[in-house]
């Protein structure tokens, strides 16, 4: 599989070695970071297919995060999973370029779908 | 018919008694609406009332007043006329007497062929004369002319001798005499030269006289007759002729001059009554001329009563329409009031009950917010430990296995915690007035913002005073307080605030709690509204306004006080006082109010 690459930004750190476990044994590549600040860091020096990106986090709001993403990789799909979004959370974050927006607890089978029409657009 | 006078009824009949639910009544402004409405409809009813009664009563009286006189002065004018007309009776007849002894010898009078002669002269020039009669001093009648041999019959013992002796001349009541038919007799004394006296007596029919009094009677209801000064009646007469022939009205003062009275007869009926003593130049007569009017019987009295009828009736119909009119107007003002007031009472009622369900709504959200994220924890380790089974094989004598197991055991214990803290808040909203500790009760609260301000970075201090008592309150209510106003705390800060919480001792039986924050403030001319119902500063829509007016109501019941301090840009200080004993301020408050 050639696109494979994920980034979790959340500050769960317990949450994200579990998703990300699950996503390995699902064959796709992730990194991971606590915070929005080092998340826009590791998108300026790396390239994922796919950004999954909590709304509450310590330093920032995830939208700002959102925000900071597509202005430095405007073509990056960033796919929101919150446990606190509101529908105005999801208005705001689909209006400013989110691919997707999903609610904690997560359906692993939702991403994976979510994954593979990734995939399949950028064959 | 039967609906139509209960509908009718109804709009008189204040909504107050009709439907008034106890849950409302602390809150409206005024408790007692029936007396209201009583004292209203009172005042409107007895300010219209009052004037148009005392202005009906003087007019009537003026009214009858000027009635009353008019019919004296008629009745008055009556009296007089029939009086001369009396007079002139009795006086023309003396003087025809007086005028005969002089003219004539005194031995053709005793002459019973000459004074046959002068009687029957004298009937052709007056009429209704009976007889003729010479009595000597003795007392003896010399001569007699007439219908009846009356020659030689003694009257010296007779009361009319004796008076007609002792007056020169006599005037009889109506009497019967000797002959069995009334008559009155009239009598001269004329002194001879030689200075024994002897007197002429006429003997007059009555009918020509009741004829002359008769015909000044008018309408129906008068009555013109004479009495004796005795009281007996002495001509024909309406009412008191017949059986006692006593008049039913009180025998009059002497008076020379026509008089005349209101009074009422002896039935009740009120009547005028005019009486003239009748008097001749020549000698006083027994009469008394009494004519009598029925007040009812005048026609203009009769006019006036009808009026008077009307008058009442139409002043009985517009007291009605008064009545019904201002009992309409009181209770259609008083309904709107109590309204207006019911509706805000209502507004504040279900905003107390909302503000309630709000705080506790918005603090279950607050709760499965803190669920959800270990459950997302533990969705995904249990997802991963699934994962495991199905995806490797190696699940067997995997040590990681029970690690995993350990997170989710962890995960669960965070859910568990979070949902003993609600259930513990849950419970204590249930007591009422017990002791209750103010630092552990603040730490329970502010646990429900920790997350809230961990994220927007704020800083919550808590600083209990040493040596601050446990107070006995309404814990539930304190709660409510508290959550309101750490709740407008929180809603007036951005990031980064200081949210500064002071609890501390004042005298001996307060306790003081100052919320401080430092949020965008208050502006000052809006200070003194914050506590009113009503307002708010807050977008439409975005705040009832009720917050701080439900807070105010809450501390007042917990005979607490609040003030504010503020400052725009600076931040907002609450301040609470409230009694170390609540149940201590109630009892007090009972004895003393």
């Amino acid at each position: 599989m050639k696109h494979n690459t994920i980034l979790i930004v959340d500050d769960e750190q317990k949450y994200v070695e579990m998703l990300a476990r699950r996503l390995e044994l699902r064959g796709l590549k992730c990194s991971y970071c606590f915070n929005g600040n080092d998340g826009i860091r590791m998108i300026t020096d790396n390239y994922y297919n796919l950004v999954i990106l909590d709304l509450r986090l310590p330093d920032l709001y995830g939208t700002e995060v959102l925000i900071e993403m597509r202005k430095i990789r405007p073509d990056i799909k960033i796919l929101i999973l919150t446990g606190h979004g509101s529908d105005k959370d999801r208005e705001d974050c689909m209006a400013s370029g989110a691919f997707s927006f999903m609610r904690k607890p997560l359906d692993i089978e939702q991403l994976m779908t979510i994954m593979t029409q990734i995939n399949e657009v950028e064959e | 018919m039967k609906q139509k006078f209960h509908s009718f009824f109804f709009i008189l009949w204040p909504r107050f008694f009709r439907e008034l639910s106890e849950h409302i009544i602390p809150y409206l402004t005024f408790n007692n609406y029936p007396r209201i409405w009583v004292r209203g409809i009172l005042i409107l009813v007895s300010t219209s009332l009052i004037p148009l009664f005392v202005m009906t009563g003087i007019y009537y009286q003026l009214i009858e007043k000027s009635i009353d006189n008019a019919l004296i002065l008629r009745t008055e004018r009556v009296a007089s006329n029939t009086r001369r007309a009396v007079s002139f009776f009795f006086e023309e007849r003396l003087a025809a007497l007086k005028f005969m002894v002089n003219d004539r010898d005194y031995k053709d009078l005793i002459n019973p062929t000459q004074l046959s002669e002068i009687l029957k002269n004298l009937k052709l020039g007056f009429g209704g004369l009976t007889d003729l009669s010479v009595i000597d001093y003795n007392g003896t009648q010399l001569t007699y002319a007439g219908p009846y041999n009356l020659e030689g019959k003694d009257y010296s013992q007779q009361n009319w001798f004796l008076e007609c002796q002792k007056r020169n001349a006599y005037v009889s009541e109506v009497f019967s005499g000797y002959r069995g038919v009334p008559h009155i007799v009239v009598a001269v004394k004329h002194t001879r030269p030689d200075g024994n006296f002897f007197i002429i007596r006429a003997t007059l029919e009555t009918e020509r006289l009741f004829n002359a009094v008769t015909s000044y009677k008018s309408g129906t209801y008068a009555d013109i007759f004479m009495i004796n000064h005795d009281g007996v009646v002495q001509s024909p007469s309406k009412y008191y002729e017949k059986k006692t022939r006593r008049i039913s009205i009180e025998v009059p003062e002497y008076s020379s001059r026509t008089k005349a009275l209101l009074t009422k007869d002896r039935k009740g009926i009120p009547v005028i009554v005019s009486y003239a003593f009748i008097n001749t130049s020549i000698t006083p007569t027994p009469f008394i001329l009494i004519v009598v009017k029925e007040k009812e019987g005048v026609s203009v009295m009769k006019i006036w009563l009808g009026l008077k009828t009307n008058f009442n009736l139409f002043l009985a119909i517009s007291a009605m329409v008064i009545v019904l009119i201002m009992s309409l107007t009181a209770t259609s003002l008083i309904n709107k009031i109590y309204f207006a007031d019911r509706s805000k009472a209502e507004a504040m009622l279900s905003a107390e009950q909302k503000g309630q369900l709000a705080s506790i709504g918005q603090l279950a959200a607050g709760v499965a917010h803190e669920i959800n994220n270990p459950l997302a924890l533990i969705n995904e380790t249990a997802g991963y430990i699934k994962d495991l089974f199905v995806i490797k094989s190696q699940y067997q004598d995997d040590p990681e296995l029970i690690e995993q197991i350990d997170v989710i055991l962890d995960a669960v214990e965070r859910c568990g915690a979070i949902t003993r803290q609600l259930l513990g808040f849950a419970r204590q909203l249930d007591v009422e007035s017990r002791s209750l500790n103010l630092k552990v009760m603040m730490t329970n609260l502010l646990s429900f913002f920790q997350k809230e301000a961990e994220y927007r970075n704020i800083s919550i201090l808590l600083d209990v005073e040493d040596g601050t008592p446990s107070i006995e309150t309404d814990r539930k209510k304190l709660q409510q307080i508290l959550l309101n106003l750490i709740n407008n705390a929180f809603q007036a800060m951005d990031k980064d605030g200081n949210l500064s919480i002071k609890i501390g001792i004042v005298g001996t039986d307060m306790v003081r709690i100052s919320i401080e924050d430092s949020g965008c403030g208050i502006e000052e001319h809006h200070l003194n509204k914050i506590f009113d119902p009503f307002f708010t500063t807050k977008q439409e829509g975005k705040g009832t306004g009720l917050g701080l007016s439900i807070t105010f109501g809450l501390v007042k019941k917990l005979h607490g006080n609040i003030s504010v301090n503020s400052k725009v840009g600076e931040g907002t200080t609450f301040v609470i006082t409230l009694p170390i004993n609540f149940k201590k301020e109630e009892k007090h408050e009972n004895s003393t109010g």
